[in-house]
């Protein structure tokens, strides 16, 4: 099979034919009246809305907001998520100890935490801040553990023979060796961030991506809630694209399949 | 041959059996340390056990909730939605994610849509699915599905790219036909990152239930959950989410092992 899907171009191409089919069929299925724009909206009004909030600056603060309970989240999850995996990679005992509650927090709805959350917490920024923390840091922890379980026993019997001290093998082997799982975790750990902010907004806040997307749909005005969604959507694509920028950088140095 | 002496037999059972109980000992000991500080803190004063709960009063919040009739409907709601939900999210994501994975120009096109609602936290999609098909059991079953389908989508898709090339041409001159190559080894050799996209699919799906139920919903393990809560009846919250929680790490280490039987088989 050659044809189209042949050409070196043609996952860009085909991915834009995509777009803009979707967004054609949609706006023409709304104005042709075939559909509701009451349960779909049109993009040409999305695109009024976005450019009237805009302008009105309720979009730059809702951003702002979500993106600083994102940071703080997010930071926190990845300075106490990665020395903890790595702690718990280095000693056995450290490990075991830890697993019992990091498959309980992975496996638990945390979100459903929140109202515990906010009895403890209080209302709004800090209850998200918490749960974006809770969801990434047990991604972070647990790729950065299995990262420094799993570097090559065979680069360390080389650094032993060459007389390496335990500092230098985790300097100079464990620590660059999994550098490429680490960042693999951080990558999972922003979707979850991010999933745990906007989850966190629309059950309670103020302010915030999340918040307006359930403060439009509570006031069925679908076209302003579409508008917030479609700026998530960027967003979660934007982190998830420059994670995998980084962590392609990080990964060439490698050569064989089995490093 | 003679046979080692008995001391030394002995030295390497018990080390044996030492490091294979050594990761359930740790493992019990601090969690129970963990649980005895918990029960112990409030009854000493450090914390505010209307906060904090205490396993003592979680178990017999469990047991009162159990006991009431209104339970047994909830865990029949939860349940249902999930498994309407997932099955359909199977059903439809693993034939799209075969016909996409063997079709290139179908992929290309479809694959940037894919990967944005991937990348797309997909409880935000929430309130308007709430707009689109109410507050009953439609809109549960809704989010479950799409939370399940995209892992299991992309894992399908990545499957059937991964299938070894010579395979499909040793087969090919074997004389199979287009349909042969599809189902005899496309097929099988992609089962095992079609049920490692289930097992994904598995965790956001629950979560989906309980979440979509937590936010707008009449009945279900989540929509008790948010009224203990608005209540600040901690202990029966926590019994809550405990059970929610057994369930999605049974159901996830059932699919893990179905997983690991699978690879051993395929070696």
């Amino acid at each position: 099979m050659k044809g189209i899907a042949g050409w070196k171009s043609a996952p860009v191409l085909l991915g834009a034919v995509s777009f803009a089919a979707i967004l054609l069929v949609w706006e023409s299925a709304v104005r042709l009246g075939w559909a509701n724009p009451f349960f779909i909206s049109q993009p040409s009004a999305i695109a009024a809305s976005l450019s009237r909030s805009a302008r009105s600056g309720e979009l730059w603060h809702n951003l702002a907001v979500s993106l600083r309970e994102f940071a703080i989240g997010y930071g926190l999850s990845v300075a106490v998520g990665i020395p903890a995996g790595a702690v718990a990679g280095r000693f056995r005992t450290v490990e075991y100890a830890l697993d019992p509650f990091l498959w309980f927090l992975y496996s638990a709805p945390l979100i459903a935490f929140y109202p515990i959350f906010v009895l403890w917490f209080g209302l709004g920024v800090p209850t998200v801040i918490v749960i974006a923390f809770l969801l990434s840091v047990t991604q972070i922890a647990a790729s950065t553990l299995s990262g420094f379980q799993n570097v090559n026993p065979g680069l360390l019997r080389a650094a032993r023979s060459f007389g390496a001290t335990e500092r230098d093998l985790l300097w100079k082997v464990v620590l660059p060796a999994s550098v490429p799982m680490v960042i693999a975790g951080l990558r999972l750990g922003v979707g979850r961030a991010l999933m745990g902010v906007v989850v966190g907004e629309l059950f309670g806040a103020t302010a915030g991506l999340g918040y307006s997307i359930a403060y439009y749909g509570a006031l069925l005005k679908t076209t302003d809630m579409i508008a917030s969604l479609l700026v998530v959507v960027v967003l979660g694509v934007l982190c998830t694209q420059g994670l995998s920028a980084l962590e392609a950088r990080f990964d060439s140095w490698r050569t064989g399949p089995d490093s | 041959m003679s046979a080692p002496p008995l001391s030394l037999k002995i030295n390497t059972m018990v080390r044996s059996i030492f490091s294979s109980n050594y990761r359930v000992l740790v493992s019990t000991v601090t969690v129970m340390a963990f649980l005895t500080i918990w029960e112990i803190a409030p009854r000493a004063g450090m914390a505010d056990a209307t906060y904090t709960s205490q396993p003592s009063r979680v178990i017999a919040a469990g047991l009162e909730i159990v006991r009431t009739g209104g339970f047994v409907r909830d865990v029949y709601a939860s349940l249902s939605e999930f498994t309407i939900g997932f099955a359909l999210a199977i059903g439809i994501g693993v034939p799209l994610g075969l016909l996409l994975g063997r079709f290139l120009v179908l992929r290309y096109l479809l694959d940037p849509p894919i990967m944005a609602i991937y990348a797309t936290p997909h409880l935000a999609l929430l309130p308007i699915i709430v707009v689109w098909l109410g507050i009953g059991m439609q809109s549960k079953i809704a989010v479950a599905f799409v939370g399940g389908i995209i892992p299991i989508l992309v894992n399908t898709m990545a499957g059937v790219r991964g299938v070894e090339r010579s395979w499909v041409v040793a087969a090919r001159s074997f004389c199979a036909g287009e349909w042969d190559v599809f189902v005899k080894v496309i097929l099988p050799a992609s089962l095992v990152s079609v049920v490692m996209g289930i097992r994904l699919g598995l965790s956001r799906a629950v979560l989906g239930v309980v979440v979509a139920e937590m936010y707008q919903s009449q009945a279900g393990i989540g929509n008790e959950i948010m009224r203990y809560g608005s209540e600040f009846r901690s202990d029966y919250l926590l019994f809550d989410v405990l059970l929610v929680s057994l369930f999605g790490f049974a159901a996830t280490s059932a699919v893990r092992a179905l997983e690991e039987k699978l690879w051993t088989a395929g070696k």
